[in-house]
């Protein structure tokens, strides 16, 4: 048995220390917002934060969460629903195109702009170019980025 | 978007409109090994050696590193023999320009620094993922790349 | 679009799509009273008709018989159902339709089936009715063809949505007894000035239903428009931006299982035995199953089932397939165009004498271009989810083509339709992909043999092996100018595997002679429509030999296309648009070139400029200006989101798109070896809209990606004097 940190909450599972925190994640706990794209780390997909720090789920093995606090794309909003500024961000400037990789996206962005409140376009384009989206949404996330660290006028909204 | 399109596609579909077809066949070959809510069946003891550890902790690695002799390199470099080779030494592997030009030769102490955090020891490395924290992992997955090797 | 006569509406309802469904909405004991059971569920819930419900508490939901895989529809299509029906915006839920024949797209029947047919409108009706029943007896119920829509939306919902607010006046104006004329709706309310009297819709919902359904429900012009033409807020965005939203990979049974699956690599090859030894030991392993085509194992959690797959071993047959490769294809390519010489090959258009004219021409310039299969890579890999026991049978996925789903689930388990029921969920990307049934084929084949609910997942790997590719193509041109510069005369012959047959013809480029032939070419891989069809191929290929052409003719690519345009002011003020937004004669800086390309599709007219600058080691694209007229366009702000879609879409396929084939297998199979554009790499995108014809609307889905290589390869000539004929990029050495 193994008790996770995840969004605040203790979790216990009972899975082989090799599994990765992505299946953990979805299968044992159900939590499905976080997502499979390919399973070796180059999409990105997947990302959730351990400690506060991206990675790629996939690829990590739930070993690596002991003592550790694991939050995915669920954990982001207050509890009452509210989104972060990052989420906000993304509903105003009509992001998400089929939604797949967002999650991901999100989550390497919170992360960005925690370390960085004011990233230039190449620190912007260096953090995310882990993040794949074939929807081609990049033009939005990059002015999203820029809002949600107050450093862009919002899109009007006809 | 449209199958139909197909120059065979359409005789297809209206075929199957209209006059039905046979259900799909029975699989070839079935095999129950259980079902579900029986436990896994122990073919073996859980070991706790080293290199039983070191082998199921590989398969975290094995989604991007094959491991077998002469195996093919994935999205990373096949690993077998790894040990005592200079990084970089994979063939038609393409390494970063990091990794390839490094000089580093990968002692046990060198992979295990490296595993413990790529991105850090060999910044530029194109090893995305699969860091792993905790010691006695690394070295027994070490030991199993070592064992695996000396065959 | 026609004119609405009033055997078109009721009689059967044998117009196109939505009109069948409105045409018989109130008749007792028609085939709606079967719908209703399966859509208004509630209490106090009327079935107005099958496009719009209003339930007790005014809200309205429209039923939209369409997927959401990013293109927003949902939210447009809803946007012009309510803006008919003058129904409050911030009350209007949206349904997807159930996977029923009553809701199948006779729009894409048609315009496949039988393109370009000129049908005397008294005649519509007929028409449209016999592609329903064949829209019908096909199961189509598809999104796809970027016709959301101008198909469905224009003819189907704005109807249902202006049809449903006459039946509500109607009945207000019986039980009110005062003239219709009298009554206006607004914000989902009916009023009445004179009186003061007002009430929502909710109040008359129950007696519109009993109203006569009008014959030629009239829609509105857009000086009245209050929601089409407006960047509405997309409903499923909020959902998609917390992890909320459900895509077909998310489904979650109790007591699901999970499989992983490998299909023999070489398309056509069976596996003949395999071995399982290690497979059976490993954790999780639940049972081991060699369907014939591919292998499935089946665990308590994909990753298991995933690792217990790596180890079984699997030995194949021998096919004809197993001698192909990359070279081996386009030799074939190359010797069929040999073959074909001037005279053979089918003829897809022809006008005056190209032979002549060609060998008269004063400047004469031939060209090959070509281009590989292209794959998917949709975000989320290929997923069913299937449980099959006592005679019934569900499916959840996501899909393109719900009702081809439930017909295939229902064809391969043997199982009567009415049992067998099929769940849509978000696609985390289509483009064409999802819009085949093998992924439900292969995940009703598990269910039958394990009789619980399994979830199959295919690996990147598998997902990008066993795709349905966009075809790989060569394309021969050969053009003649004359002295003075001006196009007499245009061939070409390309090989063939797919459609849509107007792509290869350029019908908007006036040429006096001119002669389109195909030759197909058999692949024994698998290939099907890639987001543009086949427009993905010969938008490239034509609009690189125009450039070619003008280049021969000492011309720059925008002032060639304009004389070519010069009868068509439609199509010539996309093209000056772009030119325009691009600064076109603006200097650039050394190493730097602009290209632009000009392709009309799916109903939209495009043109694009790129600006590229080839100063380092390989191209960077910048910036990229596209204008686009796509009649009108309902939700402003959807459009442009796909137009940048579509430029990255075609942007990674021009850079690095290349799938190929070797001992008769393709060779890639995650992102370190198909590459997808990443956001370092994308241009800004600057879009504007011309609203050319609000009577004839086009796509957005796909018109934006057909133009974006060659003016990617377009610039690239103009910045360095290479001229690039084969793609992708990534292939080319530019140092």
């Amino acid at each position: 048995m193994i008790t996770l940190n995840v969004n605040g909450q203790a979790k216990e599972v009972d899975v082989d220390p090799a599994t990765p925190i992505l299946w953990v994640v979805r299968e044992n706990l159900k939590m499905t917002g976080t997502k499979f794209g390919c399973g070796v780390a180059l999409c990105g997909a997947c990302t959730v934060h351990v400690d506060g720090k991206p990675v790629r789920s996939c690829s990590t093995p739930v070993s690596e969460a002991d003592g550790k606090a694991i939050t995915t794309i669920e954990g982001l909003a207050e509890e009452d629903g509210t989104f972060s500024k990052v989420q906000q961000a993304w509903v105003d400037e009509q992001v998400a195109q089929c939604g797949y990789c967002q999650s991901g996206q999100i989550m390497t962005a919170t992360a960005l702009l925690k370390n960085n409140p004011n990233p230039s376009d190449e620190q912007i384009d260096a953090a995310m170019a882990g993040n794949i989206c074939r929807c081609g949404t990049y033009v939005r996330i990059r002015k999203a980025i820029k809002v949600a660290a107050g450093n862009a006028t919002e899109t009007q909204e006809a | 978007m449209r199958a139909v399109l197909r120059a065979s596609a359409p005789i297809l579909v209206i075929a199957l409109a209209a006059c039905g077809t046979d259900p799909a066949p029975e699989p070839t070959e079935q095999i129950i090994v259980r079902e579900p809510g029986a436990a896994t069946v122990p073919v073996v003891e859980a070991e706790d050696s080293l290199l039983a550890v070191g082998k199921a902790a590989f398969n975290t690695c094995i989604a991007c590193h094959g491991i077998e002799k002469g195996g093919a390199n994935k999205v990373g470099p096949n690993l077998y023999g790894i040990i005592g080779q200079a990084a970089g030494a994979a063939e038609g592997f393409s390494y970063s320009e990091a990794l390839a030009s490094s000089g580093i030769t990968w002692t046990k102490e060198e992979l295990d620094s490296y595993i413990a955090n790529p991105a850090a020891k060999v910044p530029g490395t194109t090893m995305m993922a699969g860091a792993i924290t905790d010691a006695g992992r690394r070295e027994a997955i070490i030991a199993y790349i070592d064992a695996v090797s000396a065959n | 679009m026609g004119k609405w006569t009033r055997r078109a509406f009721i009689g059967a309802g044998v117009a196109a799509g939505g009109a069948l469904v409105v045409g018989i909405a109130v008749r007792p004991g028609n085939p709606i009273d079967r719908l209703s059971p399966l859509v208004a569920k509630g209490e106090g819930e009327k079935l107005i008709n099958a496009w719009v419900k209003i339930d007790a508490d005014n809200i309205v939901t429209a039923i939209v018989p369409h997927v959401e895989m990013g293109q927003g529809i949902f939210t447009s299509l809803a946007q012009m159902l309510a803006d008919e029906l003058d129904a409050d915006w911030s009350k209007v839920r949206i349904l997807e339709a159930p996977a029923d024949a009553k809701y199948s797209s006779s729009h894409i029947g048609r315009e496949f089936l039988a393109p370009n047919l000129e049908v005397p409108e008294i005649l519509e009706p007929t028409v449209s009715g016999s592609f329903l029943s064949l829209a019908t007896a096909m199961t189509l119920q598809i999104t796809g063809g970027s016709f959301s829509i101008r198909g469905t939306g224009q003819r189907a919902m704005r109807t249902a949505g202006a049809a449903a607010r006459e039946m509500l006046v109607a009945a207000a104006a019986k039980e009110w007894n005062v003239p219709a004329g009298e009554l206006r709706t607004e914000n989902s309310m009916i009023l009445h000035d004179k009186s003061s009297k007002s009430a929502t819709f909710a109040n008359f919902a129950a007696a519109a239903a009993e109203q006569s359904l009008p014959a030629k429900p009239k829609l509105k012009s857009p000086k009245d428009y209050k929601l089409m033409g407006k960047a509405i807020a997309r409903t499923d965005i909020p959902e998609k931006s917390n992890g909320s939203a459900i895509f077909g990979i998310d489904a979650d049974l109790p007591g699901m299982k999970y499989a992983a699956v490998k299909a023999a690599p070489v398309v056509g090859a069976t596996i003949e035995a395999i071995d399982a030894a290690a497979a059976k030991t490993m954790p999780g392993v639940l049972q081991i199953l060699n369907m014939g085509d591919f292998v499935a194992v089946v665990a308590d959690g994909y990753w298991q089932a995933e690792q217990a797959l790596a180890t079984v071993q699997a030995t194949y047959s021998k096919t004809e397939g197993d001698e192909l490769d990359q070279d081996a294809l386009f030799t074939r390519y190359a010797t069929m165009l040999d073959e074909a010489g001037e005279t053979d090959g089918d003829v897809e258009t022809e006008e005056g004498d190209v032979g002549k004219a060609f060998a008269s021409a004063a400047t004469k310039v031939e060209a090959e271009y070509k281009v590989p299969f292209l794959a998917h890579a949709t975000m989320e890999p290929m997923n069913c989810t299937a449980w099959v026991r006592d005679g019934k049978c569900d499916v959840w996925s996501g899909t393109q083509s719900p009702l081809m789903a439930r017909k295939a689930a229902a064809e391969t388990t043997g199982i009567d339709i009415d049992n067998v029921a099929y769940h849509n969920a978000y696609l985390g990307g289509g483009f064409g992909r999802r819009s085949e049934m093998d992924v439900i084929i292969m995940s009703t084949r598990i269910a039958m043999a394990t009789k619980y609910p399994v979830k199959m997942i295919w690996s990147r790997e598998e997902d990008t092996m066993q795709d349905h590719y966009r075809p790989s193509a060569t394309s021969r041109f050969q053009g003649g100018l004359d002295k003075d510069g001006k196009a007499v005369s245009w061939s070409n012959i390309h090989t063939h595997l797919f459609d849509p047959q107007e792509a290869p013809t350029v019908p908007y480029y006036n040429i006096a002679n001119h002669k389109i032939r195909k030759i197909d070419v058999p692949t024994h891989l698998r290939f099907g429509p890639w987001r543009s069809v086949d427009h993905s191929q010969h938008g490239y290929f034509i609009e690189s030999f125009v450039d070619e052409m003008a280049h021969a003719a000492g011309k720059d690519g925008y002032a060639f296309r304009r004389e070519l345009l010069a009868g068509s002011p439609r199509h010539l003020k996309v093209l000056d648009t772009a030119a325009k937004m691009s600064g076109w004669d603006n200097p650039l800086p050394e190493g730097h070139g602009r290209g632009i390309a000009f392709v009309p599709s799916f109903g939209t007219i495009v043109a694009e400029v790129a600006e590229v600058d080839m100063t380092g080691k390989k191209p960077k694209v910048t910036k990229v200006y596209v204008a686009a007229d796509p009649g009108f366009a309902v939700n402003p702000d959807g459009f442009a989101a796909q137009m940048e879609s579509s430029v990255a879409y075609g942007l990674t396929a021009a850079l690095y798109g290349e799938i190929s084939v070797k001992d008769g297998a393709v060779q890639q199979s995650n992102f370190h070896d198909y590459p997808i554009l990443r956001i370092n790499e994308m241009p800004d995108v600057v879009v504007e809209i011309i609203n050319g014809d609000h009577k004839r609307l086009g796509g957005a889905g796909e018109p934006g990606l057909p133009p974006l290589a060659p003016a990617v390869t377009n610039a690239i000539f103009a910045a360095t004097g290479n001229r690039v004929r084969e793609l992708p990029l990534s292939k080319v050495n530019f140092a």
